[in-house]
């Protein structure tokens, strides 16, 4: 309980640092600000979006579904304020709930499926989502070309008063707030699942279920808690989203890509932890903008590039190379970010607490 | 006597032809130490599996304290008391000795607060003696002391029937007989044993009572004297192998 008031505070006190840094940028670039703070909002829903699928990916779920929550978020927010004009500040939230019981049917029904078979049913589901979306009356859920969505900030440029840049700042500004809270909010649940006894049962389940059975663990009902969640947080990030682009649309809102940034994100960050996929975020995030200005042309290939070699090099992402690097430069014991050997003979082995933040990443 | 508190009675177990189980019956009280032996084969671990839910049993049923189990998920058989422990040990791999303890500890009972959770797992590596290894990864461990893990699991679950799978296995003499006398002071406190077991003097010191099992079926019933008197079971063991 105390380390767990520890963690969200600190969390809390980092994201209030973070909540700076719009200011920070503007001293520092002046009008280029606009375009680094649009960076760091990318870079924080990224890690919104990442964090929330590895919430999941615990249990051992690997979801092609992300983009379904996202959508349902998204479509859910237009909708309801189409039609019932609901204020966005229940608009929002209520794009979480919507995303979380969707995820609850979905895992109801996909529950003894392991692996793969579950990974492809998933992205079926959202293939099957996308297209009742845009078949559905126009009227209704706008059909093929969507519906749009009112801005959440919307500056009003005064003469004399302020310069033409500054109102895309003030916009920027607002909606990195706005993920700024979201990923604080992600990060708390994070840490609250990580500090609880279901970091346990994720474990558990995702290594091996049946023994998690017998040690009296509930696998479906842990595992529809995980999905919830997961879904919850990744229906709030769809739904600010689609006031952030203005509008929702069936192939936009439930794009593949969505769901593949959620999952190589934690991958390349550090799996199963909190500061994995943010860090892993924030790394993709600048890598992206980087090589786009560097090659206008082609620039994916080189991000490809990084991928697939940090897949081979950092089986443990971004966290396990660096806990590996501090164990060496801390000179405790001979480990390596993906070794596991250690005295086989049995002898009791110095408790080796990682060094400073990695107790979370420990997996 | 009371009621039994586990009765098999009927199992049986179909994989499409192959009849694993076959009618198997059994009563097993409250305090007292069942062993299951036979050849290689012969549906022990099918048997076990059916008890502690990994396996639908074809027919029959199993009933926990009165109540029937048959149908029951493993968790929901968990909480009600049956604990296990695998032949081939299984931790979980990513964890430390401590943590996979405290699964058992914190899931194995419904509404266990925190700190019970955790007292309850020091005191299953306290009796199983892997206090002073709680925070080594698993991987570490060797044969001996999986197997302690695999039963410090089980009664971090605090069972009232415990259900092991050959954890003598594997094992030089004296490591077994420590594990003998495990298993007997944990009866002692009154959990209830079914035990798999090929080494048979540790089922002569053990068992109270003996179920022979052979082509799924049983073979023979009643004391570890009388089994062992039985020409049935000798057949059975001298066509299969020699273990006593």
């Amino acid at each position: 309980m105390n380390r767990l008031l520890r963690d969200l505070l600190v969390a809390l006190a980092l994201g209030g640092l973070l909540a700076l840094l719009p200011a920070a940028l503007r001293e520092l670039f002046g009008r280029s600000a606009v375009s680094y703070l649009t960076l760091a909002t990318n870079a924080l829903l990224l890690g919104v979006l990442a964090l929330s699928w590895d919430m999941l990916a615990r249990t051992g779920q690997l979801s092609l579904a992300h983009a379904a929550f996202t959508g349902v978020g998204a479509y859910s927010a237009a909708v309801l304020l189409r039609f019932a004009e609901v204020p966005v500040w229940l608009g929002i939230p209520l794009g979480g709930v919507l995303a979380a019981l969707l995820a609850l049917v979905l895992g109801a029904a996909t529950l003894r499926l392991y692996g793969i078979y579950f990974a492809i049913a998933t992205l079926a589901f959202t293939e099957v989502l996308r297209t009742v979306v845009q078949k559905l009356p126009a009227h209704i859920a706008g059909g093929a070309p969507g519906i749009n969505v009112p801005p959440l900030f919307r500056p009003t440029f005064v003469a004399g008063q302020m310069e033409r840049w500054e109102v895309a700042f003030l916009r920027n500004q607002g909606y990195f707030w706005v993920y700024l809270g979201l990923l604080v909010l992600a990060v708390a649940i994070s840490i609250a699942l990580q500090r609880s006894r279901l970091r346990s049962a994720f474990t558990a389940i995702r290594t091996n279920e049946e023994v998690a059975g017998v040690m009296g663990v509930n696998p479906a009902r842990t595992k529809l808690v995980a999905f919830a969640v997961s879904s919850f947080v990744a229906g709030l990030l769809g739904a600010v989203e689609a006031h952030r682009l203005g509008s929702v649309s069936p192939d936009g809102s439930f794009a593949v890509h969505t769901t593949v940034l959620a999952l190589v994100t934690p991958i390349f960050g550090g799996l199963y932890t909190t500061v994995g996929p943010i860090l892993g975020a924030g790394v993709l995030a600048a890598l992206e903008e980087t090589l786009k200005r560097t090659f206008s042309e082609g620039y994916l290939i080189g991000y490809g590039i990084v991928l697939v070699a940090s897949i081979l090099f950092m089986p443990r992402g971004l966290v396990g190379l660096l806990t590996g690097i501090g164990r060496r430069l801390t000179g405790r014991g001979s480990r390596g970010a993906g070794a596991t050997t250690g005295t086989l003979d049995g002898t009791p082995l110095p408790s080796g607490d990682p060094p400073s933040a990695s107790t979370e990443a420990k997996p | 006597m009371t009621t039994p508190i586990l009765r098999v009675s009927g199992l049986t177990k179909r994989f499409g032809g192959l009849t694993a189980v076959s009618d198997v019956s059994f009563d097993v009280h409250e305090g007292e130490i069942f062993a299951i032996i036979g050849p290689n084969g012969a549906g022990k671990t099918t048997t076990l599996n059916l008890v502690s839910g990994l396996l639908t049993p074809t027919g029959g049923s199993v009933t926990l304290d009165g109540a029937d189990v048959t149908r029951l998920p493993t968790y929901e058989r968990c909480h009600r008391g049956l604990g296990r422990a695998f032949q081939v040990v299984q931790p979980f791999p990513e964890m430390t000795v401590a943590e996979n303890v405290l699964v058992g500890a914190q899931f194995g009972s419904r509404g266990v607060s925190g700190a019970e959770a955790r007292r309850r797992a020091e005191a299953a590596l306290e009796r199983s003696g892997l206090a002073p290894l709680a925070d080594a990864p698993v991987e570490d461990l060797n044969l001996l002391q999986e197997k302690r893990l695999e039963i410090a699991r089980a009664l971090a679950t605090r069972p009232r029937v415990l259900l092991l799978d050959e954890v003598m296995a594997g094992l030089r003499p004296a490591e077994a007989r420590a594990a003998v006398e495990l298993v007997r002071s944990v009866r002692d406190e009154g959990v209830t044993i079914v035990f798999i077991e090929h080494v048979m003097p540790v089922v002569r010191d053990l068992a109270d009572r003996v179920l022979v099992m052979d082509h799924g079926a049983e073979l023979a019933h009643g004391s570890y004297a009388e089994v062992t008197a039985d020409p049935r079971v000798v057949e059975a063991y001298l066509g299969a192998e020699e273990e006593a």
